[in-house]
């Protein structure tokens, strides 16, 4: 670019602005759109043509999200389900990881495709089998219906996030613990981990955004209101006659700030996960 | 080819300081075994066992009783059942073109807004945050969303047609099939298009710069240069896209389930919505296991056709 005539410069840099602009507004609009109708009053959400500003700004849906529904225990259950999953799958995945990236085991090629393949397998043709599986173990409408389903559906890109990072580490890196007369563990804990850092915030932060948005096995496991998940909480508000948009617009801006606040602080790691991980394996 | 070769790599790191190399080995491979072993317990318990269980439930009459569902003994009935289904028919087709316009689109859209990104002087942290939005954002919220925007009497997207001069569908957008389809699709499309950027972004960041010199100093003109020189080379980064994208939007459901709930109808009923239906609506896990497990199996297919693909990009990664 910096070999362009300064005539042609200024149009191409034009061009790019007004595209950024248009991509801007095609992103954002619908955003802008969640967010204003939120603060809507439940009476100004239904006019016609539609409030462009919400006027006056009103914190009524907010409030009927959290006392005339009960979207506070869906918030504490999906909190509670995606930190446990996403905690097991840090703890097992770096386990995994560590020994497919640096221990000489036979077969480890088959084993991440095999992972790799089941990563991408649709939810929905384990759905009955889980389903009957848990209830007869009693565990429909509790954490760990979600828990373990979402512990292992999110493992098979953790270890490959994970592997790819532990790969990277220099072995010297490694022998100097071992020189220094630490176990296997030590060396792992004290010198890997903290190398793998990256790769541990990629796959949480992965594993995270997966389980807050996860629906169809919330849907199908845990039905009672003492256990349902954000996602299933939404989609049931409108089940009712009229759907109450201001309740599910409130609800759902509480429920995309904490990930859009994660997303946004993690985001090189989310950008390194997509483009070596989601493309690379 | 890569098992051997990325094998030879791993072997200095099992060197040994103490011992016997051998004896070394094995201890290490010992414990590397046991250091997979809770991933291989949870992952095989919880997707391998059920994916047989659930082939096992589709060649099975199933029955159910006071209890729970008894199993009595084999048949291809579902199986045939399901084959000969118009509505089995019609949402697989709807599923695969569904996945099709859907990916082109995203993938048409994804790669302009990543070349502008990439020839953006300022801001472009910003708009990362602003593009991973919508990619984080819960689909059921999505879909609320859009529900929204297109309701019959207030929706903005009545407005904004009549705005600029359109009519629009006069049973609204969500009340007949194609406009319905239609809507789902720009719905899906918003929401993942900024996922395509990103990946594409990446990609076009680590092309070779001198490659671009040369065609600048042959006079070749942008257009050209686009598809006869980036195009090639983001080829992988494309593929590998554009395949993750497909066997996602093959298992599409929250959307429609939140959205249209399948219709009007079954317009915008996808394998999933139907096999969800029949399985927890119907309560025919028989019938429904034969169509998730179709469904499971073309998935399968498709990432043994895309396997060479991938071999590629794991053996590249493994050095």
């Amino acid at each position: 670019m910096r070999n362009r005539k300064r005539t042609g410069w200024h149009r191409i840099i034009n061009g790019v602005n007004i595209s950024a602009f248009l991509v801007v507004v095609f992103v954002g609009a619908p955003l802008y759109w969640l967010i204003a109708s939120s603060f809507k009053t439940p009476a100004a959400l239904g006019d016609s043509p539609p409030q462009y500003f919400p006027s006056p700004v009103s914190g009524a849906n907010y409030s009927q999200a959290f006392v005339q529904y009960d979207f506070g225990i869906y918030f504490r259950n999906s909190l509670i389900v995606t930190l446990i999953a996403t905690a097991l799958v840090l703890i097992i995945g770096t386990m995994a990881g560590y020994a497919l990236g640096r221990l000489p085991m036979r077969g480890k090629f088959t084993l991440m495709v095999t992972l790799l393949i089941i990563s991408v397998f649709p939810e929905i043709a384990v759905i009955a089998p889980l389903y009957l599986l848990l209830r007869n173990l009693g565990w429909l409408n509790s954490y760990q219906a979600l828990i373990v389903p979402y512990t292992a559906f999110n493992l098979p890109f953790a270890i490959w996030i994970l592997r790819n990072y532990m790969l990277g580490i220099p072995k010297e890196m490694e022998e100097t613990g071992r020189i220094d007369g630490a176990g296997p563990l030590r060396t792992i804990w004290t010198i890997i981990l903290p190398m793998a850092l990256p790769g541990v915030f990629t796959a949480g932060i992965f594993c995270f955004t997966a389980c807050w948005t996860e629906f169809l096995m919330a849907l199908t496991f845990n039905s009672t209101n003492n256990y349902r998940m954000i996602p299933v909480g939404i989609a049931e508000f409108g089940t009712v006659f009229t759907v109450p948009y201001g309740t599910i617009f409130a609800a759902s801006v509480v429920a995309v700030v904490p990930i859009g606040i994660l997303v946004f602080i993690f985001r090189k790691f989310v950008i390194s996960g997509l483009t070596s991980g989601a493309v690379k394996g | 080819m890569t098992t051997i070769s990325s094998a030879a790599e791993q072997a200095p790191v099992a060197e040994p300081l103490v011992g016997r190399p051998d004896v070394n080995r094995k201890r290490l491979a010992r414990m590397g075994w046991a250091f997979t072993a809770p991933a291989l317990i949870f992952v095989g318990a919880v997707t391998i066992f059920p994916i047989v269980y659930s082939v096992v439930l589709s060649l099975s009459n199933v029955a159910v009783t006071g209890s729970g569902f008894s199993l009595n003994g084999f048949t291809t009935s579902n199986y045939s059942l399901v084959l000969k289904n118009s509505t089995w028919h019609y949402a697989l087709g709807f599923t695969i073109i569904y996945t099709l316009i859907t990916v082109i689109v995203e993938l048409a859209l994804g790669t302009m807004i990543a070349l502008v990104l990439q020839r953006l002087t300022g801001g472009r942290g910003v708009m990362m945050a602003l593009l991973l939005i919508p990619w984080s954002m819960i689909t059921v919220i999505n879909a609320e969303l859009w529900g929204y925007i297109y309701q019959g009497t207030y929706g903005v997207a009545e407005a904004i047609f009549t705005a600029v001069g359109l009519k629009p569908p006069a049973a609204g957008f969500l009340g007949t099939p194609t406009p319905a389809i239609i809507s789902m699709m720009v719905a899906d499309i918003w929401k993942t298009t900024p996922f395509v950027a990103i990946i594409v972004l990446a990609g076009l960041v680590m092309l070779p710069g001198d490659v671009y010199e040369a065609a600048e100093v042959d006079g070749s003109s942008g257009w050209s240069t686009f598809w006869r020189i980036t195009v090639p080379l983001l080829r992988p980064t494309l593929a590998l896209a554009v395949m993750f994208r497909v066997l996602q939007a093959f298992g599409l459901f929250d959307l429609p389930y939140v959205l249209t709930n399948g219709g009007p109808g079954t317009a915008t009923t996808s394998l999933a919505i139907l096999g969800y239906n029949a399985m927890f609506k119907n309560l025919d896990f028989g019938t429904g296991s034969a169509v998730a497990t179709t469904t499971a199996l073309l998935v399968l297919l498709g990432c043994l056709i895309s396997l060479r693909t991938f071999r590629v990009q794991v053996g590249k990664e493994g050095n």
